[in-house]
């Protein structure tokens, strides 16, 4: 009953418009609690048994359309429910929090869960296509000139790219005749000439790429989450949630691949630069949206790392580090929200003093600063430090912790609103009304702090993966994570405050058409590399 | 003139849209070549694996084989959904032009 958790939202949704007139907020938040329990019901069901298939219309396995929930895919549908439960909740005494909206988050709710479910390949396209439209509604829901042209650019770049997984799907088709994602997996191997599946692969690379926002085609993302009138739980599920599901279809694209084209190595060394490019950028900006859009970026070549270094600890690593950043991640951007709705201001050279004027929220940002960096403790710290564990290589433990310091320098920079006084006049102030979002904040906040005090026991619950992480080792990273913290506040007060350089690189923009030439670009770098190293 | 097949055809449609999207700075040509790209697509499908001579999969089967007909199948659904991100595309377009008379895409976020 898996295709439950797809139609479900969208039915409620449709209900929602139809009695328009009314508050229908209560209702959604009422639909978002069933959603949650059925996701709950199939996450334990699957952790108990085994994966469950759901073949639709009854047709047999391998061509019908397939919804599969397995141990990673369970998961995801769970922090899906919860996540929007919590945009929900926070969104409540919001004025943007209209019929309308609460019904394009309830569809794009459907469509995330449908993207985790699916394994049938043009269903995804279809889902993903929709799924850019709504969100690009959703980016543009307030029509400020800024927003809309924004949206435009994350519209026309998504579709665009997904053009191009279409064409790769027609390639796959014309070679197995399959659509379904398990039966090709097992179909490839047979495949007589194996380079006449270099071309689709690279098509749907360069998809998942540009979906994952990856190096050269990050260009979007700042734009599309970092928009200044998008309401911060857009910006919050975009980067919270909605990446994830370029970073998961990466994971199941490179599984049903695998037999034939193995690249883990080209994406290595991708996930390093995207990082590492991450960072650069997120030092240079001044407004706290967009050093937490860039951060994304980072942190989404760290998942990458991971998941493509090879041993298991690292891939688990990795999978809980795409938990722990949906938590602090869409914790941050709510606060950001949340700071930007008193102090009237993006500007970090302006905002001081959040830590005593709101210290619900104040909190919240400091647990996920701490959480983003690693510090002890702390989620970030349980899956960085397992995807670390995953290399003996110096120059990848050189990398993750360069990766590391830039992260902690950034967020030192982000780190300057907590403290210091608010200097404003007491009348410019605008009213604190909303106690109910401070409050959900903050519970976000300390979730941060329990999943990471009990990393081992929640990768467990999660994943069924039995890590051990309390080690001399994990103390040895705890007592690292402070020297870094010297290091990086060196070097925020001597070069990064003073230097002009990385003003200059941070806003360096690709124009669309340089966004379109760069995914080119990347498409036949990558087709070219499977035809000469292979 | 074997080479001229439905196949190479979409597949060069497909790079003439996107040599398209990469030179022309007009939104409106952008939504013009995002079109072009996708007849692209849709010409590569509707002719993938055809056997020349062979029936729609209709009725009772004589000695031509069948045509597969799930290409065509899926292309129904994508041009349903071309033409729904097409329109939208031109809905953001001509707002955009009306409220703020730009037709371009500008080089820096304003």
């Amino acid at each position: 009953m898996l295709y439950l958790l797809i139609v479900g939202p969208i039915l409620a949704g449709v209900l929602t418009i139809l009695f328009s007139k009314r508050d229908t907020r209560l209702f959604i938040i009422f639909v978002q609690i069933v959603q949650l329990l059925y996701a709950l019901h199939i996450f334990i069901d699957v952790r108990l048994t085994n994966t469950i298939f759901n073949f639709m219309s009854g047709a047999p396995e391998g061509l019908s359309i397939t919804l599969m929930a397995d141990t990673i895919s369970s998961v995801f549908i769970l922090l899906t429910a919860i996540i929007f439960l919590m945009m929900l909740i926070f969104a409540y005494h919001k004025d943007y929090f209209t019929t309308q909206f609460g019904f394009l988050l309830l569809v794009l709710e459907a469509l995330i869960t449908g993207l985790f479910l699916s394994t049938d390949l043009f269903n995804l396209y279809v889902l993903l296509e929709v799924a850019t439209v709504v969100v690009s509604i959703l980016i543009m829901i307030n029509k400020e000139k800024q927003a809309i042209y924004d949206g435009m650019i994350y519209f026309f770049v998504n579709v665009i790219g997904t053009a191009f997984l279409l064409f790769g799907i027609g390639m796959i088709y014309r070679t197995t005749g399959l659509l379904e994602m398990n039966a090709i997996a097992e179909a490839l191997p047979l495949v007589e000439d194996p380079r006449s599946l270099y071309l689709p692969f690279a098509l749907m690379m360069t998809t998942l790429s540009l979906k994952t926002a990856v190096v050269p085609l990050f260009s979007w993302l700042p734009k599309a989450h970092g928009t200044p009138s998008a309401p911060p739980v857009v910006s919050a599920l975009l980067s919270g949630l909605y990446i994830k599901t370029g970073v998961y279809m990466f994971i199941r694209f490179t599984a049903m691949f695998e037999a034939v084209i193995s690249v883990p190595e080209l994406f290595l060394v991708i996930g390093f630069m995207t990082s590492i490019f991450g960072f650069i950028m997120a030092l240079g900006q001044n407004d706290i949206k967009m050093i937490l859009a860039y951060s994304t970026v980072s942190q989404i070549g760290l998942i990458m790392i991971g998941l493509t270094m090879g041993p298991e600890v690292a891939f688990w690593g990795a999978m809980f580090h795409i938990v722990s950043h949906a938590l602090f991640k869409s914790a941050l951007f709510l606060a950001a929200g949340q700071i930007y709705h008193y102090y009237g201001t993006r500007d970090i050279r302006q905002i001081r003093g959040v830590m005593r004027t709101m210290p619900l929220i104040g909190l919240a940002v400091l647990f996920g600063i701490l959480g983003v960096t690693g510090a002890p403790l702390f989620n970030g710290s349980v899956s960085k430090y397992l995807i670390a564990y995953g290399s003996d290589a110096a120059l990848v433990q050189f990398g993750l912790n360069v990766i590391n310091l830039g992260t902690i320098t950034y967020f030192l920079k982000f780190s300057t609103i907590l403290f210091g006084k608010d200097e404003r006049p007491d009348e410019v102030k605008p009213m604190r009304e909303d106690r109910l979002s401070e409050i959900l904040v903050f519970v976000m906040g300390t979730l941060i702090l329990v999943s990471g005090v009990f990393g081992p026991v929640s990768i467990d619950i999660l994943f069924g993966y039995e890590a051990t992480v309390f080690t001399a080792g994990y103390f040895q990273k705890g007592i690292i994570y402070m020297l870094m913290l010297v290091a990086g506040t060196g070097i925020y007060n001597g070069v990064v405050k003073k230097s002009g350089i990385l003003d200059d690189i941070s806003h360096i923009e690709l124009t669309f058409n340089g966004i379109i030439t760069s995914m080119t670009g990347f498409f036949l770098f990558v087709a070219s590399y499977l035809y000469v190293m292979l | 003139m074997d080479f001229i097949t439905g196949e190479i055809v979409g597949i060069l449609l497909f790079f003439i849209g996107l040599y398209g999207l990469m030179t022309k700075k007009s939104i409106i040509k952008t939504i013009m070549s995002m079109s072009i790209m996708e007849s692209g697509i849709y010409l590569f499908y509707v002719t993938i694996n055809y056997v020349p001579g062979s029936v729609p999969p209709i009725g009772q089967q004589g000695d031509a084989p069948f045509v597969d007909p799930v290409p065509s199948a899926l292309m129904i659904t994508a041009i349903v959904i071309g033409i729904g991100v097409t329109a939208i595309g031109l809905t953001m377009f001509m707002h955009y032009k009306q409220k703020h008379g730009i037709t371009h895409w500008s080089r820096n976020r304003n």
